[in-house]
């Protein structure tokens, strides 16, 4: 019997207990950045939900994907995982309004994916799939057992990425 | 300045006059959302509160259920954001309501059925603002309607994406509108930005 395991926003959290699945649900422009060690079988999902902080001043937290990563794959590192082996893919980042008018502000899915890719670039890791953008909503899956990654949009089936 | 220091303005003061335009607006959003349904309408005592931004997704059934958003941003004086937001099937009765249609006619949400939210949400917000301009004197007016039918953790991205930056809490004004035989309910929210706060707070420090 698999146990879901709810990873909410700003949330990160890390499993090695093959009946675990982690779940970002219902993803808008937030970013779910998964990460799996196929050795020792480490899974850790990050629900990052901005790109970084407005001013500097909320400190080192999981909310922001320019921190999200780093804490999640030190996370990983602690309980198990080789960060020099992690399995990395990415879904979420949607611009969720497409009216005119509203649309130029509302780029956050955008920005989100872009940070992650520049922090990827930065801490040369390699991305290894991905399931972003667009304007729909995803929940993402990652399953403990063999690290498959899925993502699920609205009215539709579960998908590999 | 710090979203720390912004929290300790929060006043009882402040918090009293936010509760005096929550309870005009959202009667008056009401009167407007009642008209354009052509029936009356009970309207629950608005809250006004400070809620987690994390928990915002989980205030309303899941975060995973499919559900209609009808979306405004507040421009002018004291922007903000307003959100109408209702459970998929509600959102069917809702369109039924408005077109004059039996709700088994209505199989899924097109242009002419987002529309009609769309009015629905434009018309609420307009009759929210004018109130909240008569009362504090100050410009507002809403951005055009945008309807979104995701799951309610996208919709709420919305929300999250654009206030949880500022703090851990995110203050909003939420009523919910009971209507029709079947009892179909929507929730309203606004979410003043913090820049409003303070404008508010220097109204009521001046009067």
């Amino acid at each position: 019997m698999l146990n879901s395991i709810s990873v909410g926003l700003g949330e990160e959290k890390v499993s090695r207990l093959s009946t675990d699945v982690l779940v970002a649900y219902g993803l808008g422009s937030c970013v779910g950045v998964g990460m799996y060690d196929p050795i020792t079988h480490v899974a850790g999902l990050l629900h990052a939900v901005l790109p970084e902080p407005l001013n500097g001043s909320e400190g080192y937290t999981s909310k922001y994907v320019s921190h999200g990563i780093q804490i999640l794959i030190d996370h990983m590192a602690k309980s198990g995982a080789d960060p020099s082996r992690l399995i990395v893919k990415m879904a979420g980042g949607a611009n969720m309004l497409i009216s005119p008018g509203l649309s130029q502000t509302f780029d956050i899915g955008t920005r989100n994916i872009a940070s992650a890719l520049a922090n990827f670039a930065r801490m040369r890791i390699k991305l290894v799939s991905q399931d972003v953008g667009g304007n729909i909503g995803r929940t993402v899956r990652l399953y403990v057992a063999n690290g498959r990654m899925t993502v699920r949009m609205i009215g539709g089936l579960e998908k590999d990425i | 300045m710090s979203s720390d220091s912004k929290m300790k303005e929060f006043n009882q003061e402040l918090l009293a006059s936010l509760q005096v335009i929550a309870n005009q607006g959202i009667r008056n959003a009401a009167r407007g959302f009642s008209k354009l349904i052509g029936q009356g309408l009970m309207v629950t005592d608005p809250i006004v509160r400070l809620v987690p931004f994390n928990e915002i997704p989980n205030m309303l059934g899941g975060p995973e259920e499919e559900a209609v958003g009808v979306y405004l941003k507040v421009e002018g004086d004291i922007p903000g954001q307003m959100i109408l937001i209702l459970p998929h099937p509600k959102a069917i009765d809702l369109v039924a309501l408005l077109l004059e249609t039996p709700a088994d006619s209505i199989q899924s949400l097109g242009a002419l059925e987002r529309s009609a939210l769309g009015e629905m949400g434009n018309m609420t917000g307009t009759f929210f603002l004018n109130s909240v301009a008569e009362i504090t004197g100050l410009s507002v007016r809403p951005s055009p309607p945008a309807v979104i039918v995701d799951m309610v953790g996208a919709i709420l991205d919305i929300i999250v994406a654009t206030s949880g930056g500022m703090g851990p809490n995110v203050l909003m004004f939420q009523a919910t509108f009971v209507y029709g035989d079947k009892q179909a309910e929507t929730d309203f929210w606004v979410i003043p930005d913090p820049a409003t706060l303070e404008i508010i707070a220097q109204k009521v420090a001046n009067s």
